[in-house]
């Protein structure tokens, strides 16, 4: 999986792909990261250097804590990204909301109806993509106006799914 | 002589636990008193008995004399150690455990009276020699045309204080003799609406001052010897947060020490002192040295002057209440190397020091060479928020200054509290603050020039890859990741979906 995080101003793109694995904006480290006692407190070794540090995480996004400096980072799911971006970036509270597949894959179901009412933060859509399955939020309040897919579908990248319309 | 062969303490917390520790190094027996929020304190099972006496408000708990006797009586105890805080510093108590024949594990109660009312203790001091702030207290209340009369002979700038007063309210700098009346006027107004005082002083305003202390002890037999001082400088809302001994403005300055020394002896004596107990001073960049207080009791910061001492100050106390000399002459004493004491603090610094309370859900301690820490807090334990927020108290030795500062970083890597949020962070940033380490500090540093948010974080990287790799681990336990081929759901419905597809 790749994210995005920011800290510092500066954005890292950090692929993980296994457990021993992370790729920083191309180059790759060996890992190994261990919870201390069931904590929030980690021991990570990268490249067999050893680091510990406080993570958590509030609205603001991740905390960490190590070695008496405080770092604010922002993580975000690259795939989350790109369906901010499909979707127009940011989305305007009015108007119809075109919920596109943010990648090709399987629509596993979809749980609403046309004309039916939904808030903000309710799943649309689950589709299976990269051996998982993904819950489509709707991204405010408003009413199911068409529903262009079923489960068992395939879909392709940007291809629009659901319309949600305002008010 | 008087016996001592069980003492109740009348305390809780760190305080309680190291006065355990020197009860049970002499063989003495102990008695805990808890309120309900401390069932589960260390003290409680640290001691040999323990005793339930009330509600977790001190007021209904810590702070009740006729409990404690109560206690006292029930338990067999002999003595009472109060440790600081709550009664230590409350005469009546002193004179109580007297009438009723328990020994007071510190100074009479007449040597509390004296130097609990302010007035009264400069006014004592000065007589016996001592320098104090120049101000304005002891001459009664003044009017606003006396004041104005007097502050020149006081000098500029100036501290206008109410009489009445605390915390800093109806508190007021004065640079210049126009701000004067204004300053009056509204200093006047908070310390009415306050206190219901409207009554103040002056005194004169020490600017890049230093709060240095002398610890005393003094036996019944006229013995009175000093400890040599402590730096307190480092302090927050007048709340001391590191300590050391030396004091890096002392230091090799031999002939200050030996003449705040015999000071601090003198206004001891003059208040018939008998047990430990520490005096205050303001010391200018002059090298002037003026007193601020004695407070009658032992001190949250003894250990550092244990460390370079080797004098247990608890133990010597106890040796003191027994009717026993000192251990020592004034000139066995010698300050050898450096300690440092760091307070760790329930609050969090990255949030205006907010407190925080509840569950420790892990407490790893430092240890090692010349690392010492003095708490009441372990894994599993849950901070109440009736109290005061110490945690505890790391306190590090070395051979020199510089020793003790590498360790005293190295020990606070080492230590690791989860479940609050610890003053740990600011610790760390002080000990890299260039004008620290230098000892290039006063009372305002930490308040005025020293700010937690360092321009170079040293590990951005590491701290992105391990926010990464743990919103990673999170997504993938809190998301229900169903694999294909992993399936979630039973087989039947498999083949629905399965059939559906292929319609």
């Amino acid at each position: 999986m790749k994210y995005l995080t920011t800290l510092n101003d500066k954005t890292y793109l950090i692929e993980i792909n296994d457990d021993r694995h992370v790729a920083v904006d191309g180059k790759t480290y060996e890992i190994d990261l261990e919870a201390v006692a069931d904590q929030p407190l980690y021991s990570l070794l990268i490249d067999n250097q050893s680091f510990e540090g406080f993570v958590e995480n509030d609205d603001e996004g991740w905390r960490v804590l190590m070695r008496g400096d405080l770092y604010q980072a922002r993580v975000v799911d690259e795939r989350a990204v790109r369906l901010a971006k499909s979707a127009g970036g940011t989305v305007a509270q009015t108007g119809d909301f075109q919920l596109k597949a943010p990648m090709p894959g399987l629509v596993v179901s979809v749980p609403v109806s046309e004309g039916q009412a939904v808030k903000k933060g309710d799943i649309i859509v689950i589709l299976e993509s990269m051996k998982m399955q993904n819950e489509l939020k709707s991204p405010r309040d408003g009413t199911v106006a068409r529903v262009k897919v079923k489960g068992g579908d395939t879909v392709e990248q940007n291809q629009i799914m659901i319309t949600v319309s305002g008010g | 002589m008087s016996n001592v062969t069980k003492v109740l303490i009348a305390n809780r917390g760190e305080i309680a636990v190291r006065i355990i520790r020197a009860c049970r190094e002499l063989g003495i027996e102990t008695v805990a008193v808890y309120s309900e929020a401390d069932r589960n304190a260390m003290h409680v099972r640290n001691a040999d008995r323990a005793y339930f006496i009330g509600p977790a408000p001190s007021r209904d708990s810590y702070l009740r004399i006729d409990k404690m006797l109560e206690v006292a009586k029930k338990s067999g105890a002999d003595a009472i150690h109060p440790g600081y805080g709550f009664l230590a510093e409350r005469e009546e108590f002193a004179q109580a455990c007297a009438d009723e024949g328990i020994t007071f594990i510190g100074p009479k109660p007449s040597s509390i009276a004296a130097m609990g009312d302010k007035a009264v203790a400069r006014a004592t001091v000065t007589k016996a020699g001592v320098p104090i702030v120049p101000g304005t207290e002891g001459e009664g209340d003044l009017s606003d045309d006396e004041i104005i009369a007097i502050a020149p002979q006081i000098g500029f700038p100036l501290l206008i204080k109410a009489t009445a007063g605390g915390g800093g309210k109806g508190m007021r700098e004065v640079h210049s003799p126009d701000e004067l009346l204004q300053a009056l006027a509204s200093a006047r107004r908070e310390a009415e609406s306050a206190f219901g005082d409207g009554n103040v002083y002056l005194e004169k305003l020490m600017t890049g001052a230093r709060h240095i202390e002398i610890q005393i002890m003094a036996d019944t037999h006229g013995n009175v010897i000093h400890l040599g001082e402590r730096e307190c400088s480092i302090q927050r809302r007048h709340q001391k947060v590191l300590e050391e001994s030396p004091s890096p403005f002392v230091n090799d300055d031999n002939d200050l020490r030996r003449r705040m020394g015999e000071v601090a002896c003198r206004a001891s004596s003059a208040v018939g002192y008998i047990n430990a107990g520490t005096i205050e001073f303001l010391v200018d960049k002059e090298k002037n040295f003026f007193f601020l207080e004695m407070n009658t009791r032992l001190q949250v910061e003894h250990p550092v002057t244990e460390l370079v001492t080797g004098v247990d100050i608890v133990k010597e106390q106890i040796r003191i209440a027994r009717g026993r000399k000192l251990s020592r002459e004034q000139d066995q004493i010698e300050m050898n190397g450096w300690a440092i004491e760091c307070r760790v603090n329930a609050e969090d610094p990255y949030n205006n020091f907010m407190p925080s309370t509840g569950l420790v859900t892990a407490s790893i301690l430092p240890t090692g060479p010349g690392v010492r820490v003095d708490t009441g807090v372990y894994s599993g334990y849950t901070i109440p928020r009736y109290y005061d927020s110490l945690i505890s108290k790391v306190i590090c030795w070395g051979e020199t200054r510089g020793e003790a500062l590498l360790r005293m970083r190295r020990a606070l890597e080492e230590y690791k509290i989860v479940g609050v949020k610890t003053n740990i962070p600011l610790h760390q940033n002080l000990l890299d603050s260039h004008r620290f380490l230098a000892g290039q500090f006063d009372t305002r540093f930490l308040e005025e020039r020293f700010e937690m948010d360092r321009q170079s974080t040293p590990h951005p990287e590491i701290a992105a890859i391990l926010a990464t790799l743990v919103a990673h681990r999170r997504g993938q336990e809190a998301a229900q990741i169903v694999q294909r081929g992993a399936r979630d759901t039973s087989n039947w419905k498999w083949v629905g979906r399965y059939e559906r597809m292929h319609r």
